[in-house]
């Protein structure tokens, strides 16, 4: 009886950890390649498509190891913990790569042959802060930048801005001819300050390291100030409009199709994803300039987040895993993968992908000003909601500018300290 | 109403200089404005006239050097050295003239730098423009950097440069270089030049921070309020070369836009400047101009409304102080007068004034008044409400209205009479009450005053007019008899029974008349406050026994019962008035037996009232009798002078009213109380306390000394023998009781055979069954020993005396017991136990000495009246007495200094006499040198009988006072006092 009790306890154990989220391809096969990634990110079709390519090209199976997003970062922690790494690890790289200790867990992938194909964007963004490139690229993405009503802009004989003071010029202009020049959803504005914030930590990385060793605060930092001080003062200009702190992100299609905005700090995919369809103006009326905000004289744009398929060093199967990498960096295989789909491209080569033509347009310019997103993935404890919170309460004049910045240095570093992080 | 009028004209005044000086403002304003707007344009013109020519100065110099640069190329190009030599020189000139490039541009719209680096610059425009053969031509560009030129270019023979073909050659300036050129300082720097070409294209800004300007005429379309019209003004304007100049607003600001044609391939320069800038220094000057106006406008207001205010608050700071020094004018007032002055509020009646000294007339504070006027109510005494509102609401405006009301002081409870008269007042239509309360005490006081004066005046008429018709009665009563009784004297001088009728009649009417005399002066002259208390120590026994014994004839006439009881222990010896004593005593019972019918009881008891002490007691004295009694109105006013109870019995007896009078005036003089309580036909009771000194008592133990340790009483009353037991203990004798006759016996003849006689026995006379005389006998018959036996007795025991003294009694004592007299009656007892005289008997022996005194006797009679002198002669006569006269004090001192000494055995001195009076003659006869100068008795005989004529006669030398008429007795007493004094 006791042992019937006691099988019957051990296959419950096995069913519910078996049941909790990770879902591992049936024909798991140990000789195999493993693969771990996020469900929703693995069942993306040009992932599939590249697993299916490799299955029929290499005549090797792969083994998938897909976990749901909620639980993503905690299972993969276990792993990581527990010695159970697989081959390949998919992870953008932020802040939250730091768990997974990159130096003793990945291979450095600089001098692999596919590494001059990248786009510089797609490089930087997979590189860490020493240089050492992380893992291939493989995701659509897309580019953030200042999207304008080019329509308006040429019926109202105003041009785009090239430098700060000319977007403050044009925002005037806008707003005396009675339009609102930015339309800033102040009701879920989330990922519009990072933005502002790339420049000041991508363009000097010892700010972003000083920041995450808590040896500096955004209080310390001359741009920080000038950015929330020149928020501040466009909305006492009426630059956002008059109803921006009720305006939300459910709102900004028809601010933006009715033209009641001349200007967006947006990406591009959004426009064809969400800007309504029957607007006045359509995603052809627009176009690409640079986000200003006070923090980067020419401007900025900030590139997409990429997934990037990392190896484990420690694997048996690292050259295998490398091998993969290399099948899916071949420009016939990844065309085929990312064909028809809407994104920046990640490879120099990447011909069949759609690409915006605000992006393309903006090409140059693009090329002279992007920068990899770097506020939102690498400060420590940045929440975008907290700041876009005390920015709030800046617009309200519950608060002063000095205190503002405060708060959003108080709830990055209660975040950071939530984390457990070194030094915080 | 002048004022009214004034002041409406000078407002009236004040308003139209107000509109003049606004509408010259305006006016004032208007033109400046116009002219400053003239100038400004005027200025703008004439500064971008020459912005513009500048600018073309530019454009010309630049054309005209590349086309200098154009043929010096053409002549080198065909050197070996061309390329160099050219290179050399642009870049000479480049330094010279600053340009940032020189182009070489192909027909295929390609260009090379004089560096030999291509296409780095979009020169399209320029080529677009250098095609359509305009000749020399200035266009815009983009650097590959994205910087934006400006490009002068002139078309040249094809020629080649550095292996490039080129047909035209140019330079560029960068945008921020030729803007510079079009900057000014004026306006604050807040102009906006443009070079446009006429389709609106931008080529060159001024605008700060960048140009964000495509199409300026399309942004001027769209930011502007220009009108269409006016904006198709513009186009022609542009079109043909012309200039122009409008205004407009660009969002919230007026600009000033003035265009001219620069003069080459259709550019136009456009100034934006705002308003504000342009006319920002002639509006500083329209500013401060009007600023000027308007600060001596308001100087010049503010000086006047200053004076205005300044003589309005010194008039309303006078007003005040006038007001403020009336109110302290009216509050001192108010404080020495005994009137109440209150202002109240017509429509809520709440106090506007209150003068302060209603504190001290009736006891409100002012401050308490002030916050409700109703308070005032706690002090009204003849009336519930202080200001009847009804009342109030009836007084007609400018009219008054009185009431009498009264109030009492709330902390003195002093009462005051007001007369309050409302006023209804009205000052500019604000009505007012004014309360006046008109203090009317004095006069309420002065005629109570008078009244009382009056009604007192009346009573005393009433009472003089009563008296003066009593002592008519009452003097015309005995006079009748005494008048009466002389003339049937004379009739009947020869029958000695009439005679000694009429004589005792006519005495005992002078009696009565005399003592009427007497009270009327005693009651004068102890109204007068002339009566003095003569304090001596006396003898209450003795006063007591006085009393019983001028009593109990009166009493025995009547055959009332008179019983005197001493309750307690009273000192035998007080020191207090004996003789005023007496006097209330005796008015007291005298009234009791004189208004108890035949047979009544009448009783008289002494007692002592606690608590006394050592040196004072405090004796009470109660007359009580069943007699007619006093009715409750005649208790009222019983010891008024003059009063007697009228009623058929009190009529019939005699009396002057002065009784009482006299009674009380005494008692109060004494510091004593006298007490009436009466039920007519019942009888009453009088009280008198009375406070006396008790002497040192200096008894001796004279009873152990004289072997008296054991006594018998026997009295029917148990009281009696109580009193008596406890009195004797004191002394250390023991008293047996026994309450009737027997029982004395039985106890003496008990006490006798067990050899324990009572030392003495004291028996009341009446017992039941045996009597004290009786019990006496039967104790001398049962018991041989000599104990003294004394009889006690509130009875006149003279006529049972003889058969008393048979049975054994040895002597008689007075009710009440006391120690004194005990000891005085029983002293002779054991002295000479063989004697057997009592008091009565001494008294009698003394009487005899006086007689004897008498006889042989010369008297000296000082006398002006013939009869006084004559009566006095013949009692003299009567007593064995010779007499001489003398008719006044000379002839009197005459006749004794004339004397041998011996002659005279004493003079009778009258004192009111003409020649010398009484005092001077004896003051004459004792500062004479006749031997009995000093030593002569000399008795002053007259009718002044006051305390004062006593001591008058006293101080003036002579040894006593005898008052008229003449007392026989006293007088005999007297001359045998003096005489055995002389003697001794």
């Amino acid at each position: 009886m006791k042992k019937l009790l006691s099988l019957f306890i051990v296959f419950a154990v096995v069913f519910s950890f078996s049941a909790c989220g990770v879902g591992e391809d049936d024909e798991y096969d140990e000789n195999s390649l493993t693969i771990m990634g996020k469900k929703s990110d693995l069942a993306k079709s040009y992932m599939t498509e590249i697993f299916e390519r490799y299955k029929k090209t290499a005549g090797k199976n792969i083994n998938i190891i897909s976990i749901e997003d909620s639980e993503y970062e905690v299972e993969a922690e276990r792993r990581f913990s527990e010695g159970n790494i697989p081959d390949i690890f998919m992870h953008f790289n932020n802040a939250d790569l730091n768990r997974f200790d990159t130096e003793d867990n990945f291979c450095y992938l600089n001098d692999e042959k596919w590494v001059d194909d990248l786009t510089d964007s797609a490089k930087a963004y997979c590189t860490d802060s020493d240089g050492n490139l992380l893992g291939l690229p493989y995701w659509e993405s897309s580019v953030s930048g200042c999207y304008y009503n080019k329509k308006i802009f040429s019926e109202l004989g105003l041009k785009p801005a090239t430098n700060q003071a000319e977007f403050d010029v044009l925002c005037d202009a806008l707003k005396s001819i009675g339009y609102t020049p930015i339309c800033w959803p102040a009701d879920g504005c989330s990922w519009m300050v990072q933005f502002g914030l790339d420049p000041v930590f991508a363009d000097d990385p010892s700010i972003l390291e000083k920041i995450n060793r808590n040896e500096i605060k955004y209080a310390d930092i001359p741009q920080v100030n000038d950015m929330v001080r020149w928020i501040a003062d466009a909305a006492d200009k009426g630059w956002f409009g008059n109803k921006y702190l009720e305006t939300g992100m459910e709102d900004i299609s028809t601010v933006m199709s009715s033209g009641e905005a001349a200007m967006i700090f947006i990406w591009d995919t959004w426009f064809y994803t969400d800007l309504q369809k029957d607007g006045k103006y359509s995603v052809d009326d627009f176009a690409l300039m640079p986000v200003f905000m006070n923090t980067a004289e020419n401007g900025t744009y900030e590139g997409g987040n990429l997934n990037m398929m990392m190896v484990n060093k420690n694997s048996d199967k690292k050259q295998e895993a490398l091998e993969f990498l290399e099948f899916c960096a071949s420009s016939d295989n990844y065309n085929a993968a990312f064909d028809g789909i809407s994104t920046v491209s990640c490879f120099k080569g990447q011909t069949t992908n759609i690409q915006s033509h605000m992006v393309t347009e903006a090409s140059m310019s693009l090329a002279e000003y992007e920068r990899v997103s770097t506020a939102a993935t690498r400060v420590v404890g940045y929440s975008a909601e907290e700041v876009c919170s005390s920015l709030n309460k800046l617009f309200k004049k519950e608060i002063s500018v000095s205190k503002c910045i405060e708060l959003m240095d108080e709830y990055r570093i209660k975040e950071a300290r939530a984390q457990g992080i070194e030094n915080f | 109403m002048k004022k009214l009028i004034g002041r409406i004209l000078i407002a009236l005044s004040a308003c139209i200089i107000c509109i003049a000086a606004i509408v010259i403002g305006m006016f004032y304003f208007n033109f400046i404005s116009s002219k400053i707007y003239d100038d400004s344009t005027g200025h703008l013109r004439e500064i971008y006239a020459q912005v513009n020519r500048s600018f073309g100065a530019f454009v010309e110099r630049n054309w005209g050097l590349i086309d200098g640069w154009g043929r010096y190329i053409v002549v080198t190009e065909h050197k070996d050295t061309s390329d160099g030599e050219i290179s050399d020189l642009i870049k000479e000139e480049k330094k010279y003239w600053g340009f940032s490039d020189f182009y070489f541009l192909s027909s295929d719209k390609e260009c090379m730098t004089i560096e030999g680096e291509k296409n780095n610059t979009d020169l399209s425009e320029v080529w677009d423009c250098l095609s359509a053969g305009e000749g020399p031509v200035m266009a815009g560009a983009s650097m590959s950097d994205g910087k934006d030129v400006t490009v002068f270019a002139v078309p040249v023979e094809h020629g080649k440069y550095k292996d490039f073909g080129y047909d035209a050659i140019g330079v560029s300036y960068t945008n921020e270089d030729m803007v510079k050129s079009l900057k000014v300082s004026a306006f604050s720097g807040e102009a906006m030049c443009f070079v446009i070409h006429n389709d609106g294209k931008v080529l060159l800004s001024t605008q700060k921070g960048g140009n964000v300007f495509d199409n300026y005429l399309t942004y001027l379309k769209a930011a502007s309020d220009i009108s269409d019209d006016e904006f198709e003004q513009i186009r022609k304007d542009w079109d043909n070369g012309k200039s122009g100049l409008l205004q407009c607003y660009i969002g919230d600001v007026d600009y000033c836009i003035l265009y001219l044609p620069v003069g080459y391939q259709g550019y136009m320069m456009l100034s934006a400047v705002p308003q504000s800038a342009i006319s920002a220094g002639l509006i500083s000057v329209q500013h401060t101009t009007t600023g000027v106006l308007v600060a001596i406008f308001l100087l010049l207001s503010a000086a006047a409304i200053t004076v205005v205010v300044i003589r309005s608050y010194k008039q309303s700071r006078k007003n005040k102080m006038e007001l403020q020094y009336r109110e302290l004018m009216f509050d001192v007032l108010s404080n020495s007068v005994d009137d109440i002055f209150i202002m109240l509020d017509h429509k809520t009646v709440s106090v506007d004034y209150i003068s302060p000294n209603i504190e001290r007339l009736i006891g409100i504070p002012a401050k308490e008044a002030r916050k409700n006027i109703r308070v005032m109510e706690k002090c009204a005494v003849n009336f519930d409400v202080v200001i009847p509102k009804e009342e109030l609401d009836e007084i007609p405006l400018n009219g008054n209205k009185c009431w009498e009301c009264e109030y009492m002081h709330q902390n003195t409870g002093e009462r005051r009479w007001y007369r309050m008269t409302v006023y209804h007042m009205s000052i500019q239509n604000i009505e007012k009450y004014i309360i006046v309360l008109s203090d009317r005490t004095l006069d309420k006081q002065m005629n109570k005053q008078l009244e009382d004066a009056l009604t007192a005046a009346r009573s005393a008429n009433e009472a003089k007019s009563n008296f003066l018709s009593n002592m008519s009665h009452d003097i015309r009563t005995p006079m009748n008899a005494i008048v009466g009784f002389s003339v049937l004297l004379e009739k009947d001088a020869d029958k000695a029974d009439k005679v000694r009728e009429y004589t005792r009649k006519i005495t005992a009417s002078s009696h009565y008349l005399l003592s009427l005399i007497n009270d009327i002066l005693d009651m004068n002259k102890i109204e007068s406050g002339k009566t003095s208390l003569n304090i001596d120590t006396f003898s209450l026994p003795e006063l007591l026994e006085e009393l019983n014994i001028i009593l109990l004839p009166q009493v025995k006439a009547k055959h009332q019962e008179f019983r005197m009881h001493v309750v307690g222990s009273p000192p035998e010896q007080i020191t207090g008035d004996k003789l005023r004593l007496n006097q209330i005593l005796i008015n007291l019972l005298s009234n009791a037996v004189k208004y108890t019918p035949n047979g009544g009881n009448i009783s008289f008891d002494v007692s002592t009232v606690t608590p006394s002490s050592n040196q004072y007691v405090k004796l009470k004295f109660v007359v009580k009798d069943n007699g007619i009694g006093i009715s409750d109105e005649f208790k009222e006013h019983i010891f008024a002078p003059f009063s007697r109870e009228v009623s058929s019995v009190t009529n019939k007896i005699q009396g002057t009213g002065l009784g009482m009078a006299i009674t009380k005036n005494l008692v109060d003089l004494m510091g004593g109380i006298i007490e009436v309580e009466s039920e007519p036909g019942k009888g009453s009771t009088f009280t008198v306390e009375l406070t006396f000194v008790c002497p040192e008592n200096d008894e001796s133990d004279s009873w152990l000394e004289n072997n008296i340790s054991r006594m018998l009483v026997a009295d029917d009353e148990e009281q009696v023998c109580l009193n008596i037991r406890e009195l004797m203990s004191d002394f250390g004798v023991d008293v047996d009781m026994a309450l009737n006759g027997a029982e004395a016996v039985e106890k003496t003849v008990a006490a006798h055979e067990n050899g324990k006689d009572f030392d003495v026995i004291l028996l009341d006379l009446k017992m039941p069954g045996t009597d004290g005389v009786e019990t006496a006998k039967m104790i001398r018959q049962k018991v041989s020993s000599k104990v003294p036996i004394l009889v006690l007795t509130s009875n006149d025991w003279t006529e049972i005396e003889d058969c008393a003294r048979q049975a054994g009694i040895d002597a008689f004592m007075a009710k009440p017991f006391f120690v004194s007299s005990f000891r005085h009656t029983i002293k002779p007892l054991f002295y000479d136990a063989s004697a057997n005289n009592t008091v009565g008997e001494k008294e009698d022996n003394s009487a005899d000495n006086v007689k004897d005194v008498m006889k042989g006797r010369l008297f000296l009679i000082v006398e002006d009246n013939e009869i006084n002198s004559e009566i006095l002669s013949e009692m003299l006569k009567i007593e064995g007495a010779s007499s001489e006269l003398a008719v006044n004090g000379q002839e009197a001192v005459d006749m004794f200094l004339r004397s041998e000494p011996g002659h005279y055995d004493m003079i009778f001195m009258d004192v009111q006499m003409p020649v010398m009076n009484g005092y001077d003659a004896t003051r004459k006869i004792r500062a004479s040198e006749h031997p009995e100068a000093k030593t002569i008795p000399i008795a002053a005989m007259t009718a002044n009988t006051f305390d004062e004529d006593v001591r008058d006669a006293l101080e003036s030398g002579m040894n006593a006072h005898l008052g008229k008429p003449i007392d026989m007795t006293a007088v005999k007493e007297l001359v045998g006092k003096l005489l055995g004094e002389k003697e001794k």
